[in-house]
């Protein structure tokens, strides 16, 4: 007998149907059903009534601890008071004016004095925007034309980060795209010396956090070669901290790993959900991302600015890195203990502010995706192909509350399965 | 844009090897065959592309790959020659097998007047249930065999293929046809029934729904967010698989 009953979601179904008359595929990206995280469906909520600290509410009044916070952005908590009061503050004295605020200087000298790579910052609103400058930067600083990227890679959905069978992108647009394996530099040599050293730089994430397998942390000496091997040819280096910024390591997931990226992309964790994101770089590549033509109707709006060094000044004071990596490994050693009890190999990988699960008793992932719909429709929300993400609101009292509602799932998918008791 | 020889091969495998599924399920399609003294088997060996062996029985065909024993052979110098026999505008000219010209006259024309008719159906034929199941059931056999030639031969579906991990995928429609989608080293051969332990699975609710996204009546996306379409195991492959049967509509247009 499960301890924890399970959902209904009646209201979030007739969203949807609402939805879909008037939204393509009624949530579209990777908030919504279409990306495949939903398995089943019927299990899942669809859209949120409110949020507050490690919690969202879903439209029919169900609560769920969230570790997957808004896949990223809440770094802090849902709401943060302290975020919140200087957001709304900013609010008062404007927002998007035709002279940019003063608070964007503030904001930029904030990163400039957090990030340990960064001599400047460069605001726009998206991931994509910010990884898509630093190619163009690359490419203008070194007026060499390919890319490489390490396989598994995503670094948001421009054309040029898409790939060639996807819909709407022409061949032309991914031409220049060179992907070499993760760990084997001299794949990034051979790679190099095929392209006639035409290469302008490489775009990393800083480990292999991809989908459907086990994520593979990296090593400092890994990229310090890297480093060096992108000096050696004059490649510009340039980090995709969008997912894992801050996560890591306050002062940049570059400094983690002991080097300085040419370039360096935040995103989620930089605001605390107010709508912003950054390029900084060393002083270097200044007068080269000087030149780009890039810009944005929102890109200069004061909000997210004071958002932003908020939320940062507030990461710092609590060392949410190191919070979230003791929180992520009691936590998920916690999930581990409880599979076990239940028969259950699950595989915890990655870094434990970012942790990736998978039950390894099957190759199909089906008893993963069936043990998650198991959590997610108990009140525990994950995901069954990507990363979690931790969250400084999260108390040990929600991580018990959480293994407790891991292990009820796990029950469930036992006795559902007498089939691997044999 | 599409190619020629894709195209050839989509037209070898899916839409000429669905005359199995038209002789096992359709009974014109019986009754054509009914009338067969002998079994024949015709070769199509077209140049730089696709061959087969289509043999004929009074119970039903099977296709086999590549040039086999048969009665009737007919070459073809080019993948646009053979693409022309499939719609009509190329004459095939058997090279050996003469005597038994008869059957490919009556027989097999008649058999695949009889293809397209099921499989480029009118709005009045869809009307009878029978005929729509039929019609659908076909249509299922062909898209699940393309997906398959276009994942192995055309340069983007290629790509789509080079993500795909090993194993079996379950293309299917609930209480309806079925076929295994099988990735080894990312090649692709179907295989029309249920794999035994599918790694992902890619299930139509109903055969309406199945014929309304062969024909573009209801998104996909959509479905997948009411459960109509149902998505399990391991989904890169079934991601993968999608972007290739996006690209099955502009090789069976």
């Amino acid at each position: 007998m499960s301890k924890f009953p399970e959902y209904k979601h009646t209201k979030s179904h007739e969203y949807f149907d609402r939805a879909i008359k008037v939204i393509p595929s009624g949530i579209y990206g990777h908030l919504g059903p279409a990306e495949g995280l939903w398995v089943p469906v019927s299990k899942w909520p669809f859209y949120s009534e409110k949020a507050k600290g490690t919690y969202f509410w879903d439209v029919d009044g169900n609560k769920y601890i969230d570790y997957m916070c808004a896949y990223g952005p809440n770094v802090l908590g849902y709401n943060d008071p302290d975020v919140d009061a200087a957001a709304m503050k900013q609010m008062k004295l404007g927002n998007c004016t035709t002279s940019p605020s003063k608070v964007m200087v503030e904001c930029a000298e904030n990163l400039v004095n957090t990030v340990a790579s960064a001599d400047w910052a460069f605001f726009a609103k998206n991931g994509s925007d910010v990884t898509t400058l630093a190619v163009m930067t690359a490419r203008a600083h070194t007026h060499k034309k390919k890319m490489f990227f390490l396989k598994g890679y995503y670094h948001g959905d421009f054309q040029w980060g898409q790939k060639i069978d996807y819909p709407g992108i022409l061949p032309e647009e991914v031409a220049n795209n060179v992907v070499v394996p993760w760990f084997d530099l001299q794949a990034l040599e051979d790679a190099y010396n095929a392209c006639d050293g035409d290469v302008a730089g490489l775009i990393a994430q800083p480990y292999d956090h991809g989908n459907f397998y086990d994520n593979r942390c990296a090593s400092k000496e890994y990229w310090q070669a890297v480093r060096k091997f992108c000096d050696d040819h004059g490649m510009v280096l340039i980090f995709d901290d969008v997912r894992t910024g801050f996560r890591l390591d306050i002062a940049g997931s570059d400094h983690y790993y002991g080097i300085k990226a040419d370039l360096i992309c935040f995103c989620k964790a930089l605001a605390n959900g107010y709508n912003m994101s950054a390029l900084c770089g060393g002083e270097h590549m200044k007068a080269t991302v000087s030149g780009v033509t890039y810009t944005g109707s929102y890109w200069m709006s004061a909000i997210p600015f004071a958002a932003s060094i908020a939320c940062i000044d507030k990461m710092k004071k609590l060392d949410t890195p190191k919070m979230f990596r003791e929180k992520g490994t009691k936590l998920t050693e916690g999930f581990k203990a409880a599979a076990k009890e239940h028969g259950f190999d699950l595989v915890v990988s990655g870094e434990p502010a970012l942790f990736y699960l998978r039950i390894a008793n099957d190759d199909s992932l089906m008893l993963h995706q069936e043990w998650i719909s198991e959590c997610v429709s108990r009140g525990l929300f994950l995901a069954s192909h990507h990363n979690h993400f931790m969250n400084a609101a999260v108390t040990d009292e929600d991580i018990k509350k959480s293994i407790e509602i891991a292990e009820d799932a796990f029950s469930v998918v036992e006795k559902n399965h007498p089939e691997l008791k044999g | 844009m599409t190619d020629t020889k894709t195209l050839a091969y989509s037209n070898m495998y899916a839409v000429l090897g669905t005359l199995e599924n038209l002789c096992e399920l359709d009974n014109k399609a019986k009754e054509i065959l009914s009338g067969l003294k002998k079994p024949v088997s015709v070769c199509f060996d077209v140049k730089h592309g696709p061959s087969a062996t289509i043999k004929f029985t009074k119970s039903g065909c099977r296709m086999e790959d590549g040039v086999k024993d048969c009665d009737i052979y007919i070459p073809l110098s080019s993948c646009e020659k053979f693409n022309g026999v499939i719609d009509g505008t190329v004459t095939p000219v058997p090279l050996k097998g003469l005597t038994k010209i008869g059957f490919l006259l009556k027989t097999f024309t008649a058999l695949t007047d009889r293809l397209s008719e099921v499989m480029q159906p009118s709005e009045e034929a869809l009307k009878d249930r029978a005929f729509f199941e039929l019609s659908t059931k076909l249509t299922f056999y062909t898209i699940s065999v393309a997906l398959s030639q276009i994942g192995n031969q055309d340069k983007i579906g290629q790509a789509s293929a080079s993500y795909m991990l090993d194993g079996d995928i379950a293309f299917c429609i609930k209480d309806g046809p079925a076929a295994t989608i099988r990735v080894k080293d990312h090649h692709l051969v179907t295989i029309k029934e249920y794999p035994k332990k599918p790694r992902a699975i890619m299930q139509f609710d109903s055969l309406d729904l199945a014929y309304d996204l062969f024909n573009g009546k209801v998104n996909s996306l959509e479905c997948i967010g009411k459960g109509t379409v149902e998505i399990r195991g391991m989904l890169s492959m079934v991601d993968n698989m999608n972007r290739i049967l996006d690209r099955v509509a502009l090789y069976l247009a």
